[in-house]
């Protein structure tokens, strides 16, 4: 022990609190999803009337759960554009296979997400094996799979109105009244699965793999991470949350259209960044993701009550890309700067 | 136990071979490293270092040859191989995980867990890691929270090395751990890998810089064109004009 301090840089003793949390990826988001309310509640105040929060909270979460699976994807390092053709193919399958009486709607359901697993393990396997950049694989499943949909049903939407009397039916979208608010079976999915996939990411041996596959996929391999597993199980989590939130949106919208879900890929993965989970892979929240979802859904539901034409919506979602993405690469600069 | 491989033999590598399509990047190639010795690997870009390391490691698979550990054979074909037979290997950038925190790139692949589900033990993972900052001299102020992106060059290569010691690899090598350090930050490096030997563990150092691999090897191996042209080079009784000129392979026509 010649020379004891010769490694030990100049780092600060210990942050104070307002900083470390301002460090945070999911803090600008926050800030931004808080400032948002509060305008759109000035404006008009109907916005935080239980009414219209329960509405907005519902069609939150079939997106949300795509989210939920793609920002653990994006986290390990790659993403998956298939998801909204996989949204809008898996209830066709399971409506087909129920309407044509082959099997009751829980096997029909069963054997829907058996697919789309299948699906999201072609997807990985392509990836991983072939190291072809997940960009081209998904763009290609998703042609694939929305053709299949539309040739299968020949463009027309299947029947779902005998869901009304199903047991799994209730269970995924039944709906029940917490004081005046109405709340739908699908919001506690998807309230349990992101507190879940949150605890998964960042509490398990498997979220540390996640984790290092996207931040170092050499230094991952070297350890003896099986990246390559990771990400195929990541893609196949993908595919399969696409899958069941595409059948819980057939259900509640009592129609399996194989074009539902176009363009879903995109709207998921720009939830998935605003909240500060980055595009190539190492860092990801799904408390930022979450945060995401509340953004774009509530602006979608705001802009509408405070008088701003709908069609105007893609208008606010790209700015705020743009602006958390400017945000989050400033934050880094700074991160980095004394490295 | 065989006689050749006596008690002090830690790795023997016997004519291994390697090629990359019609390129032959080993040939031949017979490299011994004895218990607790420091051996400085050198040889010119395309001299067949990385790749040898990278069989030793097994990260490349070896087209032909033999790989002995305390002895006994090993095939050599993952990783995970090659982490089991106690052989560490800390390359430049592929070493830590810059998001990661010091403890999570501690026990990336070997995480302490609670049991149940693969739940982390985040809290004895931290405490380990604190522990082992401070034994290699670098807690000052450095929570084992902290990610590996804000630390620097030294630090990284002292977690790293850290690591390698407390996981006990018999073997650990480092390829060019000296690589963009600053003067004081080389100086702790060095003196890792001397506290490292120290410990019983041998090392195979491989940097560019001959000053360097003076100042902490005991043995110099040195490679041209694919295989071992010189593996008992001494610091004591070399010059670095004379390794230079090994390396270089200007020796010969003298």
């Amino acid at each position: 022990m010649s020379d004891p301090s010769s490694l030990s840089a100049a780092h600060p003793p210990e942050q104070g609190v307002l900083r470390r949390l301002v460090a945070k990826p999911e803090f600008g988001p926050l800030v931004l999803l808080v400032a948002m309310i509060l305008v759109f509640t000035v404006i008009n105040p109907t916005f935080l009337s239980l009414n219209n929060i329960g509405n907005a909270l519902t069609f939150t979460v079939e997106l949300g759960l795509i989210a939920l699976a793609m920002t653990l994807l994006m986290t390990a390092g790659e993403f998956d554009l298939s998801v909204g053709s996989v949204f809008g193919f898996a209830p066709v399958v399971m409506w087909a296979f129920f309407n044509a009486g082959l099997m009751p709607l829980p096997a029909a359901f069963v054997v829907a997400m058996l697919i789309a697993l299948a699906i999201g393990l072609f997807s990985g396997l392509f990836v991983t094996r072939l190291g072809i950049p997940s960009f081209l694989v998904t763009l290609g499943m998703l042609l694939v799979v929305r053709g299949t949909a539309l040739w299968l049903t020949s463009g027309f939407p299947q029947r779902t109105w005998d869901a009304g009397e199903q047991w799994l039916a209730e269970l995924l979208v039944g709906d029940f009244y917490v004081g005046g608010l109405r709340v739908y079976m699908s919001l506690i999915w998807f309230v349990i699965l992101a507190v879940i996939f949150h605890q998964f990411l960042t509490r398990t041996r498997f979220g540390n793999w996640i984790q290092a596959t996207g931040g170092n996929p050499g230094a991952a391999r070297n350890r003896g991470v099986p990246i390559q597993r990771v990400k195929v199980i990541l893609f196949m989590l993908s595919a399969a949350m696409a899958a069941l939130a595409g059948i819980i949106s057939s259900i509640r919208v009592s129609a399996a259209n194989p074009n539902s879900g176009t363009g879903y890929e995109l709207e998921v993965i720009a939830m998935v960044v605003i909240g500060g989970t980055v595009l190539t892979g190492g860092r990801g929240t799904i408390i930022g993701t979450v945060i995401g979802v509340l953004i774009l859904r509530l602006m979608r539901n705001g802009i509408v009550l405070i008088g701003v034409p709908g069609l105007a919506y893609n208008i606010f979602i790209g700015a705020i890309i743009l602006g958390m993405m400017a945000l989050h690469a400033a934050l880094e600069r700074r991160h980095n700067a004394g490295t | 136990m065989s006689d050749h491989s006596p008690v002090e033999t830690l790795v023997e590598m016997r004519h291994i071979e390697k090629s990359y399509g019609r390129v032959h990047a080993l040939r031949d190639v017979n490299l011994t490293i004895r218990k607790g010795e420091i051996v400085g690997l050198l040889g010119d870009n395309g001299a067949g270092k990385s790749t040898l390391i990278k069989v030793l490691s097994g990260a490349v698979p070896y087209s032909s040859g033999e790989i002995r550990i305390k002895g006994r054979p090993v095939a050599m074909t993952s990783t995970n191989d090659a982490i089991a037979a106690g052989i560490e290997t800390i390359y430049q950038d592929s070493a830590l995980v810059p998001q990661l925190s010091i403890a999570r790139n501690l026990f990336l692949g070997r995480e302490l867990t609670t049991g149940r589900l693969g739940r982390l033990d985040l809290d004895r993972m931290n405490e380990v890691a604190a522990e082992l900052l401070k034994r290699v001299g670098i807690s000052k102020n450095i929570p084992p929270t902290t990610p590996i992106g804000s630390l620097s060059g030294g630090e990284r290569q002292a977690v790293a090395i850290a690591r390698a010691m407390y996981f006990d690899s018999d073997l650990i090598i480092l390829d060019e751990p000296t690589n963009n350090l600053g003067v004081a930050e080389t100086q702790g490096v060095l003196r890792f890998v001397r506290e490292a030997r120290d410990t019983g563990h041998s090392c195979i150092f491989i940097a560019h810089n001959i000053h360097h691999v003076f100042q902490v090897v005991d043995r110099m191996v040195v490679m041209r064109r694919g295989t071992v042209v010189a593996d008992d080079l001494s610091p004591k009784t070399s010059s670095i004009q004379d390794v230079e000129d090994v390396i270089t392979g200007d020796h010969i026509h003298v």
